[in-house]
């Protein structure tokens, strides 16, 4: 009842529950939406990968699947810090909190660093549509004519691939951005077994772009790693 | 306040289980199966995201309105997937030439 007192509780609830409730309903209403933003995106990736699915796999094998199940395993481990800052909120664990909360943040950015790295391997193999993509790079281009492959749908799933993790970086940062405010606010107190709400919401929208992740992955990195298109 | 939570234990095992799952998911992807592979890849990737939904994200004990939410987003993404894909996979099954007929997922090129 203290945080009640102390202003946690907005007027217009009648008790904490009911305002954790709402919130949390509220969040998930909102993700819903982030589902259909990706969802749409990858439909579209769909159609054009079963359009193209010989230039869809010749490109997809210019990504690195070490790096990328690196990322992968990189992530689910910031999820796990996540769940354990909510629950160390839950609890009243102050300090396990904002350990935590960072812990999420440092493997946040070891995600971003390592998938920077990508970028820069791309961009030095011009693969870069709109930057500098290029088919006669190191002789491709007759292996591709050889191939019948088309650069251009080889182009197109670049297109998809910078789209998609470009926009999973984005929410990375947004949700690291969250995450230094969680941080600074509890160490200040603001934060108590009682009232964690945001804590709550903030590791919502994490686990949430992780799960996107999950599905990037299979996705662009390991549709034809055995062998022919398809 | 009523609120779950959840053993420190659970929590690792799931952590265990996501990664055995993404190593799974990896070795599949060089097996040969033809047309199953983004069957599979999909099959497991929706395990692994079940997975951090129902432990991580607190909704295994969570409230029923949240459960509706999900099974909204499921059935909206269904509808997109399906109206999507019965329209490209179904192109050119008719005769006569319309503008549909220029593009065709199985023989565009």
């Amino acid at each position: 009842l203290s945080a009640e007192h102390s202003g946690a509780l907005a007027h217009h609830f009648d008790t904490l529950e009911q305002q954790h409730n709402a919130a949390t309903l509220g969040l998930w209403a909102f993700l819903l939406t982030e589902v259909m933003l990706f969802g749409a995106v990858l439909t579209c990736y769909a159609i054009y990968g079963a359009a193209y699915p010989a230039e869809f796999a010749e490109a997809s094998r210019h990504l690195s699947v070490v790096l990328g199940g690196v990322n992968t395993a990189v992530l689910l481990g910031s999820s796990l810090s996540m769940a354990l800052a909510v629950r160390a909120a839950q609890l009243g664990q102050r300090r396990a909190t904002v350990y935590f909360l960072l812990l999420t943040l440092v493997l946040g950015t070891a995600f971003l660093g390592i998938k920077m790295s990508e970028y820069y391997a791309e961009y030095r193999e011009h693969l870069i549509p709109a930057l500098n993509f290029s088919a006669d790079h190191e002789g491709r281009a007759e292996k591709w004519a050889s191939a019948g492959l088309n650069a251009a749908h080889v182009q197109l799933f670049f297109v998809f691939y910078f789209v998609l993790t470009g926009l999973h970086a984005v929410h990375m940062l947004i949700g690291m951005g969250l995450l230094a405010v969680l941080a600074a606010r509890t160490r200040a107190g603001r934060y108590s077994a009682e009232y964690y709400t945001p804590i709550e919401l903030g590791g919502l929208y994490w686990h949430f772009v992780d799960i996107v992740w999950i599905f990037l992955f299979p996705l662009l990195y390991l549709i034809s790693r055995h062998g022919g298109g398809g | 306040m009523h609120k779950h939570v959840e053993s420190l234990r659970n929590y690792f095992l799931v952590f265990a289980a996501l990664l055995a799952l993404t190593a799974t998911t990896v070795g599949v992807s060089y097996l040969r199966l033809g047309a199953l592979h983004a069957p599979a890849a999909l099959l497991i990737a929706s395990l692994k995201a079940a997975l951090v939904i129902l432990f991580f994200m607190h909704v295994l004990h969570g409230s029923r309105l949240v459960w509706l939410v999900i099974v909204a987003a499921v059935l909206f993404l269904g509808i997109m997937l399906v109206l999507f894909f019965s329209d490209y996979a179904s192109r050119g099954w008719l005769p006569e030439t319309t503008p549909a007929k220029q593009l065709r997922t199985t023989d565009i090129r």
